[in-house]
């Protein structure tokens, strides 16, 4: 889209502008669900199963019902509603007849206080029949495996859709035959077995992701209020308001216009506050309590039965030549959706063939159901575990044929036009650029120094490593209004959650749309009987896609603008430009009007002159690729194992970076996420029991700021044709690269080659005495 | 259970409350005095997000009882600026853009005001482990500890004021 040219700069896009509600969040006033108390409300709290599968054979809630202060008690029986064969988590409200995993919610209980819920837990008693389950991935997929789904459930694929768009030929996914694989995927190009027998060097390995919490600090919470006519309001903390209503309305199968979401500040989501999952119940207490209801997870709950990233297995083999050329990659893949379909099974058919151009491939994919909390998205779903498997692969290639892996890199790195594993042209992207800026930083260049800086002496082992990802860019049709105010302000309307900072970002876009300094616009995110349908906060999409709306819903307000100037004024509208706040005739600087001069026409009594009201609602269709490349630089200790990360830069593609600052916010915290991912990040399930080892954050270790050095950004800007002044989505292509840059320091480091994360010091200590 | 009297200073001002015994503070400081700046973001004492001056000291409040806090001086976030104005870490946090999410925050932010009182020009290093008991999972950190490194002088100023 074109963006229209104003004669002077405006305070809009490219400058570091801090978020306006800055000040609400460091004062501690900005209120998120969890502070929201309405008069009467009563709390929530489940009871969940203990066992990943069982029969239930019998509930009695009556000592809990008759508990003092205990407001309702409800089974899946008081939910006619609900269906054997849920389609989706949100839809297993609560179980019927049998659980799937620890942590299913099987008793919904509100009470006056959250003790009393609590107390009122302990009174109810469940009678369980355990029978034997299927916690591991690989032997969950064997026959005779305990079968997880109801038989004729459907997969679900509408997250791999909503992500990122990928989407792989109708005739290649499709479910299996096989125990508990809920989905399969193949792409295929070339003769595999050929390239294989014309190759000097074939790799093979297997890499393993764990399953990975998102960590969002706030835990999911809702509050959920019915009126008298049957209408619901919830507040929720959710990354897409309209994603939350239209799930509700269809888990408790009333209209959706009858259900108000008010998208409260989001504690953060990274992908797990998408999908419905506590909204559903509560609304259910809220009507058969006739009261405010509230339900906040703890972390506890989060940690056993959120929705976390699944646990991926990748078996690689790939074939080259000696002087480096490529030849064939074949792999397969399985995905761990726990107890519900729901992967994005074709994002890792598309990173793990796409990156580089692999002339023959044959690519296998697998999504299997286990007894285990079932996933959603985290961040950039699927790349990070694919980016881990194909660079730790090029890395070793690179090594063994003692090519320079950033050369190496870029003489088969994809381009504009190169075809995708799904035959779908690369759109235009930065990928080379990235490399090229690898290439070019001190860190790499005096990798050799570092190498050697250690001297020798001692258990201390220095590395450097690297490695690049991307992201193919989310899409969503979206709507966006633009109006003048009285006073010659401009507010913006949009339902976009802002969880990251997009909010200024998108008033920023405004301002310089429009020609008024972003001072004098305010951006108001709306609620689902206000906003116009906004989509969700994921798949790095805010910007590219709900900027383009504000742009556009800008500029149509500028239009009207002019044109109603031109015609109070009697001007050609081609001659007038927005000036510090006028609209004024080009070379005649005394004829003018304020913009509040034409905002009051719009509302005066008896004024023949509209408002002025912009609005856009584009769907449009072509995405925008982002990459980013790391580059560590570590320290091993070889006696305990212990990576310490010295340094660290994230060089990234960000088309046009709109809000520098609000950019490298997004760089730095998706590296830190990315590295946690590397170095302590999994949850620990008991193969034989399916509970969770590591339920709390001591257990479970997200990295701290005394782990970290400071990151450093490097920003790159090779321009979007689509997006708005050129911006692609941020957001998620750092969180790729770190697991295989830390992996290929390692390596750089020790000759040690890590396959499975996280990179702990048990795995790098063990590796290093198996070189002994 | 009988909910006991708990009278303590809470941001300067004398309050007397009535609270259960088994009440955190946390709880107490949320849900009977309105005050929820402080966060539960796991009520274990690993995440930080409910960090609150005890005496002066940073406490997770979540793991301490109401009741402990009798006779004592409790701070919490929405005692740290002065009438509306910012303190001069608040002000940092908001021109380095450190506020994301924004969940972690006020916990950050009491842990670094309490390692500035102790430690007026901290290194780098210092102030990583100053907020070491406070994860965030958004920023990455590094703006944080641009932005409290910057305030320290400033916050000097404010404590000899």
């Amino acid at each position: 889209m074109s963006t229209m040219k104003t004669t002077r700069d405006v305070k809009g896009v490219g400058l570091s502008i801090p978020r306006p509600d800055g000040p609400e969040k460091v004062t501690g006033r900005v209120q998120y669900v969890a502070d929201i108390k309405p008069r009467g409300m009563l709390h929530a709290k489940l009871l969940r199963s203990p066992h990943a599968h069982a029969n239930i054979l019998r509930i009695d809630t009556s000592r809990a019902k008759a508990y003092p202060g205990v407001r309702a008690v409800i089974t899946a029986a008081d939910i006619p509603q609900l269906k054997k064969k849920a389609p989706t988590r949100a839809h297993a409200v609560l179980a019927i007849d049998r659980v799937v995993f620890v942590g299913q919610p099987v008793v919904a209980v509100a009470a006056d206080e959250l003790s009393i819920a609590e107390e009122a837990l302990d009174l109810i008693t469940v009678e369980y029949d355990v029978l034997p389950s299927s916690v591991d991935p690989i032997a969950s997929m064997q026959p005779g495996a305990a079968p997880v789904a109801e038989a004729g459930t459907k997969a679900d694929t509408s997250e791999a859709l909503a992500h990122s768009a990928v989407a792989l030929a109708k005739s290649d996914t499709g479910p299996s035959k096989a125990v508990n694989v809920s989905q399969q995927a193949r792409v295929q190009r070339g003769d595999v077995a050929k390239g294989f027998a014309e190759s000097d060097l074939v790799i093979e390995n297997t890499y393993h992701v764990p399953m990975m919490h998102q960590g969002y600090l706030e835990p999911h919470a809702v509050l959920a209020e019915w009126d008298t006519n049957g209408l619901l309001t919830l507040w929720a903390s959710t990354q897409g308001s309209f994603n939350t209503r239209s799930e509700v309305a269809d888990v408790l199968e009333i209209p959706e216009n009858a259900i108000r979401v008010i998208p409260v500040e989001c504690g953060g989501g990274f992908g797990g506050k998408i999908r419905a999952l506590c909204e559903p119940i509560t609304a259910v207490l809220a009507r058969v309590t006739k009261r405010p209801v509230r339900y906040v997870m703890t972390r506890r709950e989060e940690l056993e039965a959120g929705m976390p990233a699944p646990e991926v297995i990748i078996r690689l083999k790939t074939g080259v030549k000696k002087d480096g050329t490529l030849m064939a990659l074949e792999a397969d893949t399985i995905l761990d959706s726990g107890a519900f379909s729901g992967t994005v099974l074709a994002v890792s058919a598309v990173f793990l063939g796409s990156m580089y151009k692999w002339p023959s491939f044959d690519i296998r994919g697998s999504e299997v159901l286990t007894h285990k909390p079932s996933v959603a998205a985290y961040r950039a779903p699927g790349a990070p575990q694919t980016i881990f498997a194909i660079e730790s692969q090029m890395e070793q290639i690179a090594r063994a044929l003692k090519l320079d892996p950033v050369a190496f890199r870029q003489r088969h790195l994809i381009s504009e036009g190169d075809p995708m594993v799904n035959n779908q042209p690369w759109q235009s992207n930065g990928a080379t650029e990235v490399l090229k800026r690898v290439a070019e930083h001190p860190l790499w260049k005096s990798r050799a120094e570092w190498v050697k800086s250690n001297g020798g002496n001692g258990t201390k082992r220095r590395g450097v490593g690297m490695a690049i990802g991307g992201w193919l860019g989310g899409l969503q049709p979206t709507g966006a209004t633009v109006r003048l105010n009285p006073d010659g302000s401009v507010s913006v309307l949009t339902g976009q959650v802002d969880i990251a900072g997009t909010n200024i970002a998108l008033a920023q876009i405004a301002a310089s749309a429009y020609g008024i300094d972003v001072d004098r616009v305010r951006i108001t995110t709306g609620d689902t009987d206000t906003a116009p349908m906004t989509g969700l906060s994921a798949g790095s999409k805010t910007v590219y896609t709900v900027g383009a709306a504000v742009l556009e819903a800008a500029q149509d307000a500028r239009r009207q603008t002019l044109e109603i100037a031109a015609a109070e004024m009697e001007a050609s509208v081609h001659d007038l430009e927005i000036e510090d706040g006028r609209v004024v005739v080009r070379g005649v600087p005394d004829r003018a009007m304020t913009l509040a001069q034409i905002g009051k026409k719009g509302n005066l009594y008896m004024s023949k002159v509209q408002p002025v009201l912009g609005v856009s609602r584009p769907a449009f269709t072509k995405q925008a690729p982002g990459f980013a490349a790391q580059l560590a630089r570590v320290e091993v200790d070889t006696e305990t194992g212990e990576v310490t990360l010295r340094d660290f830069v994230v060089i990234q593609d960000v088309g046009r970076a709109i809000n520098p600052l609000a950019v490298e916010g997004q760089m730095q915290g998706g590296s830190v996420q990315s590295l946690g991912m590397a170095l302590t990040e999994g949850l620990l399930f008991d193969p034989a029991s399916g509970r969770l080892t590591n339920p709390s954050l001591l257990d479970y270790r997200k990295l701290t700021a005394a782990d970290l050095p400071n990151i450093e950004t490097i920003i790159v800007e090779v321009p979007s044709p689509a997006g708005p002044f050129g911006a692609r989505g941020v957001g998620e292509p750092p969180i790729i690269p770190a697991p295989a840059a830390i992996a290929n320091a390692v390596q750089d480091a020790t000759g040690v080659r890590i396959t499975e994360l996280p990179i702990s010091p048990e795995r790098v200590a063990l590796g290093v005495l198996a070189q002994k | 259970m009988a909910k006991q009297v708990l009278q303590s200073t809470i941001n300067g001002e004398p309050v007397e409350v009535l609270v259960q015994p088994y009440e955190t503070l946390l709880d107490a400081l949320r849900e009977e005095l309105s005050l929820t700046g402080p966060k539960e973001g796991c009520g274990t004492g690993d995440c930080g997000a409910c960090t609150v001056h005890l005496d002066g000291k940073p406490v997770a409040s979540c793991l301490m009882l109401a009741m402990q806090a009798r006779g004592r001086s409790v701070s919490t976030i929405e005692g740290l600026s002065d009438n509306g104005t910012l303190h001069p870490l608040q002000d940092a946090f908001v021109r380095h853009g450190v506020p994301q999410c924004g969940f972690c925050i006020p916990g950050v932010l009491m842990a670094a005001s309490a390692l500035l009182a102790e430690n007026p020009s901290p290194t780098e290093e210092e102030i990583r482990y100053g907020i070491a008991g406070n994860l965030c999972r958004c920023t990455g950190y590094t703006k944080m500890i641009t932005a409290i490194a910057e305030a320290a002088p400033a916050t000097a100023a404010l404590r000899r004021a």
